[in-house]
């Protein structure tokens, strides 16, 4: 049985209503992220799992419930601190420890791929310009782009930019890493690089919670999946559950649908 | 005055090219200042159209700290009053004519600040050409606003996600991610709304700035000759503005070519 230590991000009954409470992009959603997790969020599309996602780190600001990361319920404007101050709840700190892997890379297009991992270090990490280009440079080289630290985005191809996308994520050295659909939009013989990489990250023991269509990467990577549909978590278990003993109709239907 | 050219009417009026090579000067200087003071005018503008300055924002805050969705409260907490006073002024001066606003700059507001009347370059009348630039300027920084803005919103919204996600502050995001971006969006319509100004500024001849209109008003005064001057005007302001927007399209393909993304 796990301890409360190990538990990261607490999600509790976590809602999105969009006009009066007529949509539901999220309807409840309650589950724990513990250290070292590798989650896949699956589903249909318009059930709720990119908002999902993107509430973790209130890129989608949520209309009810709790996020509780390190500690801090950030869904709150204000937050009381240790020695029971109110103060304004910062995002930024907590977005640091988050790192976020969108679709569409989302790399900036105007900086070189150098400067593209080194801005955050640099500008909100004050770490030495030096320094936080050593750091890059290693982890360009360990997903085989350091001969392209000089180039722009967009001389690389799809694939790399991912690739690059996950780095920059990682040099602010993360506590969990956030993946969007992250081999969506590239092309089908660039999606396997991609995972390649976000395998080797998961067997370092990062945690990350994917947002994924590929179910083979679910299955083999992940340790656990959710189901969501209709912004309700229908089905969390293993992957051998969720595949091989859906409980559901509803995901009994959307597997034969994917698989 | 038979005839709707004559020839033999220009010899006559390039008598007084020295008023027309003052026009140029003012008209090019007045359109200088005007997109300067513009251009800053229209910066704080945007800004404050898109900021996320909302006073009263804790009153739509439920118990639990979440955003109120509907209701009284909900509207009046996000009542944004920097956005709203610059929305008021873009539309206002967007919607009333420039000549208007020039009169009401010229004889009401320095009617009753009185300026120094003093001359620089020995042609130019302060009194004249400061209201001038002041008027042109706030109607032009009401146009550029909404340049600046669109410019700005055009960079995609997943830039602000990314940056965003990476623990930088909103500050940090607009200086270093979208700004520049913005920029290069922005620079070529700024350089279009100088060579509008340009022709705008013709308006500035009815409060007594002594630019290229006016010297076509001292010929027709003192020769009775009409057409022939405005002919030259005419051939002066295009060689002004034609050459000018030819180059902005110039640079704006060549900044163009390294877009690809």
């Amino acid at each position: 049985m796990e301890t409360n230590d190990d538990v990261l991000i607490r999600v509790k009954d976590l809602k999105k209503h969009y006009k009066k409470g007529q949509i539901k992009a999220l309807d409840g959603i309650s589950t724990d992220i513990r250290k070292g997790d590798v989650i896949a969020v699956i589903g249909p599309s318009g059930s709720g799992k990119s908002t999902f996602l993107r509430s973790l780190n209130l890129l989608e600001e949520p209309t009810g419930g709790e996020i509780i990361f390190d500690g801090v319920d950030i869904t709150k404007k204000r937050v009381r601190t240790p020695d029971g101050r109110m103060v304004r709840m910062n995002i930024d700190l907590h977005r640091q420890k988050m790192g976020m892997v969108f679709q569409h890379f989302n790399l900036f297009p105007h900086k070189t791929i150098l400067e593209n991992m080194t801005i955050a270090p640099i500008r909100v990490k004050h770490i030495p310009k030096q320094e936080a280009e050593r750091n890059a440079l290693a982890l360009l080289d360990r997903v085989g782009l350091a001969d392209r630290a000089d180039a722009y985005p967009f001389q690389l191809s799809g694939g790399q930019k991912q690739r690059v996308a996950i780095v920059r994520a990682l040099a602010m050295q993360p506590e969990v890493m956030l993946f969007d659909e992250p081999t969506s939009a590239l092309d089908p013989e660039m999606v396997g690089e991609v995972l390649d990489v976000m395998k080797e990250l998961a067997g370092e023991g990062m945690t990350m919670v994917c947002v994924t269509h590929e179910m083979g990467f679910a299955r083999e990577v992940g340790n656990r999946v959710l189901f969501l549909a209709d912004g309700k978590l229908m089905e969390e278990g293993t992957p051998a559950e969720i595949f091989d003993t859906p409980k559901s109709d509803r995901l009994r239907d959307f597997l034969s649908k994917v698989l | 005055m038979s005839g709707f050219i004559r020839l033999s009417n220009f010899p006559t009026v390039f008598t007084y090219w020295k008023l027309f090579q003052q026009g140029i000067i003012v008209t090019i200087l007045l359109s200088l200042f005007t997109v300067m003071i513009g251009f800053v005018l229209a910066l704080v503008l945007a800004l404050m159209r898109m900021s996320d300055f909302r006073p009263l924002r804790a009153l739509g805050l439920d118990k639990n700290g979440h955003m109120k969705e509907e209701g009284f409260a909900a509207f009046i907490s996000r009542f944004n009053p920097l956005a709203f006073l610059a929305t008021a002024y873009v539309e206002i001066l967007r919607s009333t004519p420039v000549i208007v606003q020039v009169f009401i700059i010229y004889y009401g507001v320095f009617g009753l600040i009185k300026l120094p009347s003093f001359t620089v370059l020995g042609f130019i009348k302060f009194d004249r050409f400061f209201p001038g630039v002041i008027a042109l300027g706030m109607n032009s920084g009401a146009y550029l606003c909404e340049i600046i803005r669109s410019g700005i919103q055009s960079v995609d919204g997943g830039q602000t996600e990314a940056a965003r996600s990476l623990g930088m502050s909103a500050g940090q995001n607009f200086r270093y991610i979208v700004l520049p971006q913005a920029v290069k969006n922005i620079l070529p319509a700024i350089a279009n709304e100088f060579v509008v100004i340009i022709k705008e500024s013709a308006i500035t001849y009815t409060i007594g700035v002594q630019d290229i209109m006016s010297a076509v008003n001292a010929v027709k005064g003192a020769t009775f000759i009409i057409t022939e001057p405005l002919l030259v005007a005419t051939a002066i302001y295009f060689c002004l503005c034609f050459p000018t927007s030819k180059l902005i399209a110039y640079f704006e393909r060549r900044m163009s070519r390294g877009d690809k993304r």
